[in-house]
């Protein structure tokens, strides 16, 4: 019994851990007074602020923008590659994934200097198109490392069922195999969704011409302490848990439906 | 099926111009002078030389490398309890625990670091709970104590995800067949399941020590300007000095560090057993 | 012999379900016992029980006399051989096997020799430092077999262990495992759902099934003396026919009177006669004591298992019409369209649908340049649950139509002895006939043809389809077609060669016959 207590103890705490920071950035967003302790009453003005401020406005924006975009591109990419390296042979498979794990075991930061200067060398001017770039190639390794699995599991002989009942190549793969990969093509969409959302280093290098993200903004105005930074914290939190409460319920209310249509 | 190969193309190109080169561009800069102009590119190890050469950058690189080695510790000791905690609790239970460790991955890092600045600062909640013992206030930002704080507290999700994959997904009969072979439960603990789990927790360590080495946000935000990583000097090489040469070599010691690492904590998972063999 | 384990009155539920219902059994101690039963039974069930995994609901459990329920696995003197073995992956082939010894901190020369002899017992001295991964099935089972046996346990439990092995490796492990068995001379308790396995190897088999104990007995008694038709089944092939016992020493089935060596059933009781494939022999028709004519015969190495008939089963005829109609033209919509008159029974006509009367009309529309199917939007009808001729008629949507009639007649059965059989007369065109590419399966699916019991509660498959005409060659006209279902049918182990079509006797010994109660009321 007493086990019982201390772990339930432990597991309060852990969980305390994780939730303090996020809960006391929602709540001091909306403090009216500059305390980093006190709460002095509800109010708004930060929000206010915020939304005065374009340069943060813009930052919302584009990562935004950023983050739709690479995620639609990269998740195509990812899976038409996913599909030809898996009818490719073993040599060509092995390099291309050796090659597409170097940017998911490389620190961010690695990965970032060597876009830098890649961007650099052929004169490219650094910005919006630099920035979702990048976001593409970090993206497509994990649509691919999430993809893959599901291809391997797939009867190897369901393409060639496919065309022997008169598909032509085309037809089986859009109406025989996407439809039976299309989990690991949503889980590698969302994985590319939030690390593009949420990346900060490689963002950080490979940017220019003002183009910044959420990021980017907290970091260069994290100098001072201002709460306008709550507010925008609380912004993306929020979205973020929206996207998260959407993906996570609309399978259980679809699964409702088919059983009361069973019914 | 030629067409369907075919598919693999287009992005095989991209990914030697956006993947392969890049990395090429960091070891030709690593390695010569002059870099900027490509007809004068000559080979050198001055980069190498500076590095080891200057006590500062060294003692950073010291510094680092102890940093990520007490984060992953750290990591391993909370995470393990909480994900074998986990592991054993109703199959419900552990799908809402899971998803209660991963939604704070889901959420912006620095969105999350930031916070810790606001209840860790000399004004913040935790020295007003303090205070009301009479305690401190204690300085906390801009220490060792705050940047280690920092990296656990982004990095622990990710270890107890692994600790837990391999526990959860362990076949309950070694548990079964310890226990009709007369361990009782710590000895089935020590015996079968800890040592079966072991690979969970290397790809732990794996994924927390390897951004907790190379991360400059973290000691940026919590350590303030005093707490200077390996990350830092990197960025400030690029991004402040423009000395991509040394940048680059500084990031080559940097990987090489950690695949020594890496190699390191993998031959540890196999030797055990290899011992067993001696027996 | 001391009763080693007592199950009493166990009773397990999962989720609300029972999975065992009062099971009841003794083992001896040195015995080697098979739980034998299908997938689901409880057999596995009750051997976690006496494993210590699992806590009955209801019931005792006696080990030398004593209640072993609450004693955790690790202190029971009994040790478990795992489905698939369960070896530890990080341990090699010497740690695995010392993992008991060296948890009850045995004295480490000791282990060395201990293990050194359950190596040797299993034939593995050369791998002992192998890694358990690195094994073939076989030899994992064998390391799996002495990790448990150098415990020393008093009982060793094997949970369906031969059941990943292919065939050839099993039988080598059967013989290997009866004779660890008699070596170490502990009770084995041996879970499997294959009888041979079970035949081969056991003391005493334990048939299970839903939870309950079937039969309890030694190899011979049960192949001989099964209590039942399921218990018959499960072991070894055989025949089982319908029969009454008039008095003891007697039995009737197929309307014939025979001798026989059991008694005790009550006067006319309704029983179950076994007589096994390799007891009735095949004889010339005059000495046979039944006649029949052989079915098919099928080749199966040593023997030939041929299947003589000596009853056929129920049959009905129905009238096929075969007519040349002409599909129905529509020029301006360039469609054809096609259907039969059909014959429906007054019974079917409450439930009718319009896909239904389509099916059975055979009704059908097509683009007349591409033979693309159009589909029948419409089909109007009237009808009246009475004897007679009504007018149907299908249209598609782009106004082509045709009129058939559905004919109501009584319904088509015969009802012999058990079973009954229905089916209706066709008319059917003859592209229909010749277009048919899985004719017998066609024919049963215009006519309707379908067989139950008399008290309609399970079908009986038609198994026969027998017809007057040449499928490629058909005309227009009437012809016969005959449904039936399968007759008296003996399975019999023979060592010559039959022809089918043969007319031979079947003939048996009193003691060949077993009989058995009824299942459902033992």
């Amino acid at each position: 019994m007493k086990k019982h207590i201390f772990t339930k103890i432990f597991i309060g705490l852990t969980v305390l851990f994780f939730y303090l920071p996020i809960v006391y950035t929602v709540i001091f967003s909306f403090n009216s007074s500059r305390s980093l302790s006190v709460f002095g009453g509800f109010s708004l003005q930060w929000y206010q602020k915020m939304f005065k401020n374009s340069d943060m406005m813009d930052s919302i924006f584009y990562t935004i923008i950023i983050a739709v975009l690479a995620t639609i591109i990269s998740t195509i990419a990812g899976t038409v590659t996913a599909i030809g390296l898996s009818k490719s042979n073993k040599v060509l498979r092995g390099i291309t994934e050796q090659v597409n794990n170097l940017p998911i075991m490389n620190p961010d930061i690695v990965t970032a200097i060597g876009l830098l200067m890649l961007f650099s060398s052929l004169a490219v001017t650094k910005g919006f198109m630099t920035l979702l770039l990048s976001h593409i190639m970090f993206c497509i390794p994990y649509v691919i490392l999430s993809v893959m699995p599901k291809l391997r599991s797939l009867d190897p002989n369901i393409t060639d069922a496919a065309l022997d009942l008169g598909c032509t190549p085309l037809q089986a793969l859009t109406k025989v195999i996407v439809p039976q990969i299309t989990s690991g093509i949503f889980a590698g969409a969302l994985i590319a969704f939030t690390m593009s959302f949420d990346d900060f280093v490689i963002s950080y290098f490979v940017t220019g011409s003002g183009v910044n993200n959420i990021s980017i903004m907290i970091y260069t105005m994290s100098k001072r302490i201002n709460p306008s930074i709550n507010a925008l914290s609380t912004v993306i939190i929020g979205i973020i848990t929206t996207v998260l409460l959407i993906l996570n319920i609309t399978p259980i209310i679809l699964e409702k439906r088919k059983e009361k249509m069973k019914k | 099926m030629k067409s369907f190969k075919s598919m693999a193309y287009p992005y095989i190109i991209w990914s030697i111009f956006l993947i392969v080169l890049p990395m090429l561009l960091i070891v030709i800069y690593a390695f010569t002078k002059e870099g900027n102009s490509v007809i004068n590119i000559q080979f050198t190890l001055e980069n190498f030389a500076r590095f080891f050469s200057d006590k500062v950058f060294f003692n950073v690189l010291k510094r680092s490398f102890f940093i990520a080695v007490a984060t992953t510790i750290i990591c391993i000791l909370l995470g393990y309890p909480l994900a074998y905690v986990t592991a054993r609790m109703k199959p419900k239970s552990q799908i809402v625990m899971v998803f209660m460790v991963t939604i704070p991955t889901w959420i912006n890092m620095l969105v999350r670091t930031y916070a810790w600045r606001g209840i860790l600062d000399k004004s913040g909640i935790l020295n007003s709970l303090l205070g009301l013992f009479g305690i401190g206030p204690v300085q906390f930002l801009e220490t060792g104590f705050a940047v280690i704080l920092g990296m656990v507290y982004n990095f622990l999700p990710f270890m107890v995800l692994q600790i837990y994959n391999s526990l959860s997904k362990m076949d309950y009969s070694y548990i079964e067949a310890a226990s009709d072979l007369g361990a009782d439960r710590l000895h089935t603990f020590l015996r079968v399941t800890l040592p079966l789990s072991i690979p969970g927790v290397i790809s732990g360590i794996t994924l927390v020590f390897l951004p907790a080495v190379s991360s400059f946000f973290i000691p940026k935000l919590l350590g303030g300007g005093q707490y200077v990583l390996i990350g830092n000097v990197i960025e400030n090489q690029f991004l402040t000095s423009g000395d991509w040469g040394f940048g680059s070599a500084i990031s080559l010691i940097m990987a090489i560090i950690i695949i020594i690492s890496m190699h390191i904590t993998k031959k540890l998972d196999k030797d055990p057993s290899s011992e067993g063999g001696k027996l | 012999m001391n009763k080693l384990i007592q199950f009493k009155n166990i009773v397990k539920e999962f989720d609300s379900q029972i999975v065992l219902k009062s099971i009841n059994l003794d083992i001896y101690e040195n015995e080697f016992v098979t739980l034998l039963g299908p997938s689901g039974c409880g057999k596995t069930t009750l051997l976690r029980i006496l494993g210590g995994f699992l806590e009955p609901n209801e019931g005792e459990v006696l080990f030398d006399g004593v209640s072993i329920l609450g004693i955790p696995p690790y202190k029971r003197e009994i040790n478990t051989v795992f489905q698939k073995y369960a070896l530890f992956p990080h341990l090699n082939v010497y740690d695995n096997i010392a993992f008991g010894l060296k948890i009850k901190k045995e004295p480490k020369d000791i282990i060395e020799q201990k293990v050194m002899r359950m190596l040797r017992l299993v034939g593995l001295e050369e791998y002992k430092k192998r890694r358990v991964t690195e094994m073939s099935g076989g030899q994992q089972q064998r390391v799996a077999i002495a990790r448990a046996l150098v415990n020393e346990p008093k009982v060793l439990l094997l949970d369906e262990p031969l059941g990943a092995l292919d065939l050839k490796l099993r039988k080598e492990m059967q013989r290997e495992l009866k004779r660890i068995q008699k070596e170490v001379g502990i009770t084995f308790i041996f879970v499997t759902h294959d009888q041979e396995e079970a035949l081969t190897m056991s003391d005493k088999i334990v048939v299970m099934k839903n939870g309950e104990i079937q039969q309890i007995g030694s190899p011979t008694d049960i192949y001989n003396e099964p209590v039942n038709r399921y218990v018959a089944n499960f072991i070894g092939e055989s025949n089982i026919i319908e029969g009454i016992m008039p008095e003891d020493y007697k039995v009737i089935f197929e309307d014939r009177l025979f001798d026989c060596v059991d008694s005790g059933f009550e006067k006319n009781e309704a029983v179950d006669v076994v007589i096994r494939p390799e007891d009735i022999d095949i004889v010339p028709v005059k000495e046979g004591k039944l006649t029949g004519t052989v079915k098919s015969v099928l080749f199966k190495g040593v023997h030939y298992e041929t299947i003589v008939e000596t009853k056929t089963g129920t049959a009905i005829t129905v009238a096929m019409t075969v007519s040349d109609p002409k599909p129905v033209q529509n020029m301006s919509a360039d469609e054809s369209m096609s259907a039969n008159d059909f014959y429906i029974d007054i019974t079917d006509i409450p439930e009718l649908t319009n896909a239904e009367i389509i099916a059975r009309a055979d009704a059908q529309a097509w683009k007349t340049s591409t033979e693309e199917l159009v589909s029948i939007t419409k089909v109007d009808y009237e009808v009246k649950a009475e004897k007679g001729s009504y007018p149907v008629t299908f249209s598609t949507s782009a106004g082509t139509m045709t009129t058939i009639h559905m004919i109501v007649a009584d319904e088509n059965k015969v009802e012999e002895g058990n079973e009954v059989i229905y089916a209706v007369n066709i008319y059917k065109t003859i592209d229909d006939i010749k277009e048919s590419m899985v004719l017998e399966t066609d024919l049963k699916t215009w006519a309707n043809a379908q067989a139950w019991t008399a008290d309609g509660e399970t079908g009986i498959a038609i198994t026969d389809v027998d017809y007057d005409f040449d499928q490629d060659n058909i005309t227009t006209g009437t012809y016969s077609i005959t449904f039936s279902t399968r007759g008296y049918e003996y399975k019999i182990d023979t060592t010559e060669k039959y022809e089918a079509g043969d007319k031979v006797g079947l003939d048996f010994a009193p003691d060949d016959l077993h009989i058995m109660s009824r299942e459902g009321n033992p």
